[in-house]
């Protein structure tokens, strides 16, 4: 039985490099070990298997060498803490990607506004090395993330290789002992402080719920169309192929309609309780 | 005579639509005031006799804790109102402010705006106004960083 | 005696040549699954042979009850909303997906599919008795599960099966069907169409021929050309049926009226009697809901993932971040029927609900969905009519 005509049997996938982020977030550089999955779209997400313990939704932060994938787990429970786990040369399985995208092109010409609250830096990263691999396509390219603290900051890394790209990145971070030299507060301080220019913005958010309301919010004063800012949302996904019905959200179903959506159509939802 | 015109202070932020009148009343109790990179512009205990409005730079309120650690409070830049203690009684600071980078703001005189308040209430209002927009919005912040949404969630026990 | 029947055409046989049909079908290699008398119930299995229909048996329906009566005459077919449906053949309660070795610091997978192996041709199933409303409900099941480019080997299945429909002239005390467009008629996508017509001594079927494959079982099977007042009879009996349905839902404007309630009061009130049990999503027959579930053996060699029914009553359904996104059974009430009258348009293109009024039946505390519906609707009602009165901006 081939790969090609069973979609969802987990494609057999190698871990390269395993990176620790913080103290219970790792990336993984996954490359495939039989037929690759399909391309994935900066916002797609695949379903990472943990041999013999179970699957979770993971985000898509990039692409790795050899067609490979690199992909940013928490470890909050069984299957994620054993992913995190996993030594270089571990066969994981890959099932996707699946979802909805960034659609990261359609802000060409226009400010790219990315706002990314802790982990939800991870899907976005995808979008932002999308943008600075054609630089020329939009005017400013702008990164504000929130994180816990300076040490728990993903991809800290990268920052200055992103700024080198033509992307301007501001962090900021809720608790620090003096000698850091970023921001301490919440990120929506520092919406203010990048001058928006909400006639020509494209937003991208993602994190904690919380975050993503309060950040839209703030841009909409702004003056930023709702339909120009796109939230991911997440719920309960078990199988990725809409035929579970877990990943309900109102009308839609986040494995497939999500998990990126325009907060025109999220704002609503968002606002009933137990939804 | 500090050097300072109404036409600098309508410029900032924080003074944004004040009538000219009252930035004159103000420019005449303030002057340009750089501050180095490392400068602590006040500290905790500290009587607030002074008060700034960040034109360029990066400031951190910062408090000091048991085995050596400081900890930042938060941080303030551009555009921001640097100082709240110097409006309410015991006109104490409760946290120190040192600056991250070379730091460019206004300083004022803080008893004194407070006597040019005291006569002109109108002024007063309009200050007020935006120190508390000031205050609500640090509060606001405050609170969603007290949710510590980027937390590993626990589960949540509602009862037995 | 036996003309070749085509699609379209509409014939009469008698209910004595039941057996024959069954012997049809066996011989086309069919195993035959119709409603049967088990457990003080008529349920759906396995049949042998005509004589394990439920001739006779008749059922008496409320909110939270069910009864098996004797009937005063001998229709096969004279029952409805028993607590299976034709899901659990389509749709299993349990499922293994693949399995795999796990060894050398990774995985094969061996087997894909149960047992038998994913690409093992599924059992050629001929569904013996299928309601309008359950037609309907598989063509639902159809839209979600059918694609084929899922977990489920659904398509596979479905592919394999015949239907046999039973037109209703008798509906159930909670049947709804007309109000849902199901019924009590079959609508297009059934091999053969029954209907029963006893009367006296006289017991026949009238048969609507649906496909070639029908035609072709009918074919071994001794029947006439139906006339025109036989015809008549039948279809006359059927759309009286719609005239005597024991509820209704209103007839435009679900899909709406669920987008509109998800603050309304009326939900507090269901929550007070809801037990969260579940039994409507088991005895729905559209719920489709599943979970998948990895385990291994004791070694740790053997891996196998599992795919079984889950209920979006459960608190575990909607985990997310250390709970449960619905906590309240408020939330989860909500949820259910609002899924399937509102959002599964949004979803799948279609109502959820087929009318077959299972759930009203199955549910231990009696809740009635046409009930529920009629009280959001006059709450809107109200909401609105409260809104209109204020609109001049009196407080």
């Amino acid at each position: 039985m081939s790969q090609a005509t069973a979609p969802v049997l987990p494609a057999r996938y190698q871990v390269v490099e395993r990176q620790e982020e913080t103290h219970d977030t790792v990336t993984l550089c996954l490359r495939p070990v039989d037929q690759p999955i399909p391309a994935y779209r900066p916002g797609q997400f695949t379903m990472l298997y943990a041999p013999g313990i179970g699957e979770v939704p993971v985000s898509i932060s990039g692409t790795g060498p050899e067609l490979g994938l690199v992909q940013t787990v928490r470890a909050v429970g069984a299957v994620t803490r054993a992913l995190c786990a996993c030594p270089p040369g571990r066969v994981i399985g890959v099932r996707g990607p699946y979802g909805t995208h960034w659609d990261v092109a359609s802000a060409a010409g226009d400010d790219l506004l990315i706002v990314a609250g802790g982990i939800g830096l991870a899907p976005l990263r995808g979008a932002l090395l999308a943008a600075l691999g054609h630089r020329e396509r939009y005017r400013r390219v702008v990164v504000l993330a929130g994180a816990r603290s300076p040490e728990e900051l993903v991809f800290a890394r990268e920052l200055d290789e992103w700024r080198r790209g033509g992307a301007e990145v501001a962090v900021t971070v809720d608790q620090a002992v003096v000698g850091w030299a970023g921001h301490v507060g919440v990120v929506t301080q520092l919406i203010g402080r990048v001058d928006v220019d909400s006639a020509r913005t494209t937003a991208l958010i993602c994190g904690p719920e919380v975050m993503m309301r309060l950040t839209a919010r703030e841009l909409r004063a702004l003056g930023v169309p709702a339909t120009r800012i796109r939230v991911s949302l997440e719920r309960n996904m078990r199988c990725g192929v809409a035929e579970c019905g877990h990943c309900q959200l109102g009308p839609l179903l986040l494995c497939r309609d999500g998990p990126v959506i325009s907060y025109q159509v999220a704002m609503p939802l968002l606002a009933i309780r137990e939804l | 005579m500090s050097g300072v015109t109404p036409a600098d202070l309508a410029g900032h932020p924080f003074l944004r639509g004040m009538a000219d009148g009252h930035l004159a009343v103000l420019a005449r109790v303030c002057w340009v005031a750089p501050v180095r990179k490392g400068h602590q512009l006040f500290a905790e205990g500290d009587t607030a006799r002074r008060f700034w409005l960040i034109r360029s730079g990066h400031v951190a309120l910062d408090v000091h804790a048991p085995g050596g650690r400081q900890l930042i409070v938060e941080t303030l830049g551009q555009g921001d109102l640097l100082g709240l203690s110097w409006l309410v009684p015991p006109y104490q600071w409760q946290f120190g402010a040192t600056a991250v980078q070379d730091t460019m703001t206004f300083e004022f005189n803080a008893a004194a705006v407070q006597a040019a308040c005291e006569s002109d209430a109108d002024l007063g209002y309009q200050l007020l106004q935006r120190v508390m927009s000031a205050a609500l919005s640090r509060l606001q912040a405050t609170r969603v960083r007290m949710l510590d949404l980027y937390a590993a969630s626990a589960p949540v026990r509602g009862g037995p | 005696m036996n003309n070749a029947s085509e699609p379209g055409s509409v014939r009469l046989m008698e209910a004595a040549a039941l057996d024959l049909l069954f012997t049809s079908l066996h011989e086309a290699g069919y195993r035959v699954i119709g409603p049967t008398v088990a457990d003080g119930a008529i349920v759906l299995g396995e049949l042998a042979a005509a004589g394990d229909l439920p001739f006779g048996w008749g059922v008496q329906l409320e909110p939270g009850g069910y009864r098996l009566r004797r009937r005063g005459d001998t229709a096969a077919f004279g029952h409805s909303a028993g607590p299976g449906s034709w899901k659990q053949f389509l749709h299993p309660p349990r499922e293994k997906l693949w399995s795999a070795r796990l060894a050398e610091g990774g995985f094969e997978i061996g087997q894909t599919g149960d047992d038998s192996g994913r690409d093992a041709e599924p059992p050629r199933l001929a569904f013996f008795g299928v309601r309008p409303c359950d037609l309907r409900a598989i063509q639902v099941q159809d839209q979600v599960l059918g694609s084929g480019r899922g977990n489920s080997r659904y398509a596979a299945r479905r592919a394999a099966v015949l239907i046999v429909a039973v037109n209703c002239t008798e509906p159930g005390e909670t049947c709804f069907c007309t109000s849902m467009g199901t019924g009590p008629g079959a609508g297009p996508g059934y091999d053969l169409a029954l209907t029963e017509l006893v009367s006296g001594d006289r017991h026949a079927f009238l048969v609507d021929v649906g496909t070639e494959a029908g035609a072709s079982v009918l074919a071994g099977v001794p029947h006439v050309n139906a006339g025109a007042a036989t015809i008549d009879r039948a279809r006359s009996a059927v759309a009286d049926a719609s005239e005597h349905m024991g509820r209704s839902m209103p007839a435009a404007g679900l899909r709406e009226l669920m987008a509109g309630s998800y603050d309304a009061a009326r939900w507090d009130d269901v929550a007070s009697r809801c037990l969260t049990c579940g039994n409507c999503t088991l005895a729905c027959p559209t719920c489709f809901c599943t979970e998948v579930e990895d385990v291994t053996d004791l070694s740790g060699d053997h891996a196998e993932r599992w795919q079984h029914w889950a209920s979006c009553f459960d608190l575990d359904f909607s985990y997310l971040h250390g709970g449960p996104v619905r906590s309240s059974a408020r939330s989860r009430y909500r949820q259910w029927l609002t899924h399937k009258l509102g959002t599964w348009h949004d979803q799948f293109d279609s109502s959820g609900c087929v009318g077959c009024g299972r759930c009203i039946v199955w549910c231990p505390v009696g809740i009635d969905i046409t009930e529920e519906v009629a009280a959001l609707q006059a709450e809107a009602q109200d909401r609105k009519t409260g809104d209109a009165g204020t609109q001049d901006g009196a407080p």
